[in-house]
């Protein structure tokens, strides 16, 4: 198999590569069920990507990296955490945030970031334990 | 609910992988330590629910493709 074709509710209709797909073992938090989606470029830049659920073509997230748009966000991430993607070398690390567009605003969730092994992609969303990072922090052009 | 009552460093197995330790009990504190596979999450029950609603939220205000807003990017190129 080397591509997949999803009717998305929000993609229309799009052929995935299998280069594209993501597992997330544990599934998207309040969606344990859905392991597989795609991720697609939402915008030229590349800093915002789809993640379309392969199982669920009514299901997907707008995810952002969140680096340019928060310097100071550096996340440790705890071994356990780490062990359940195979993730021993940071390098290997890939940070999203999973973005809620409102009516006037962007925001993405910073307390609970998707952690993406670009190596084998496995991915997993994570639970900070910083009390002080936003689920809602308003993504800024900066 | 099910109710058990456990002392310092006995244990519950919930299903047939997870297992939940009292590793320490001090004040009104009780430290906990829970074994399981990488496909069951486990995390504080305040915080699970705050990311799933925002997750649901986040996933419910998706816009189409047609309808994605301009969304904000760093201005300067490198």
């Amino acid at each position: 198999m080397t591509a997949v074709m999803i009717d998305s509710e929000r993609l229309g209709e799009v052929e995935i590569d299998e280069s594209s797909l993501i597992e997330f073992p544990a599934g998207i938090i309040g969606f344990p069920e859905l392991r597989r989606y795609a991720m697609v470029a939402a915008e030229a830049s590349g800093l915002y990507s789809w993640l379309q659920s392969v199982d669920d073509p009514d299901l997907a997230f707008l995810a952002v990296v969140p680096g340019p748009f928060f310097p100071d966000y550096a996340p440790s991430i705890n071994d356990d955490e780490c062990d359940a993607i195979g993730l021993s070398d940071p390098q290997d690390a890939q940070l999203l945030c999973l973005v809620t567009v409102g009516d006037e605003t962007v925001t993405a969730n910073l307390l609970g970031p998707v952690v993406l092994n670009v190596r084998n992609r496995l991915a997993r969303q994570v639970v900070l334990t910083d009390s002080s990072l936003s689920t809602r922090a308003p993504i800024v052009a900066v | 609910m099910l109710i058990l009552s456990r002392r310092l460093n006995e244990s519950i197995v919930i299903g047939d992988e997870v297992v939940v330790t009292v590793l320490e009990v001090r004040g009104d504190q009780v430290r906990l330590g829970i074994r399981a596979p990488r496909s069951v999450t486990v995390h504080r029950e305040e915080v699970q629910r705050e990311i799933m609603e925002q997750n649901r939220a986040a996933a419910a205000a998706a816009p189409s493709v047609a309808e994605l807003p301009k969304l904000p990017l760093p201005s300067s190129p490198d």
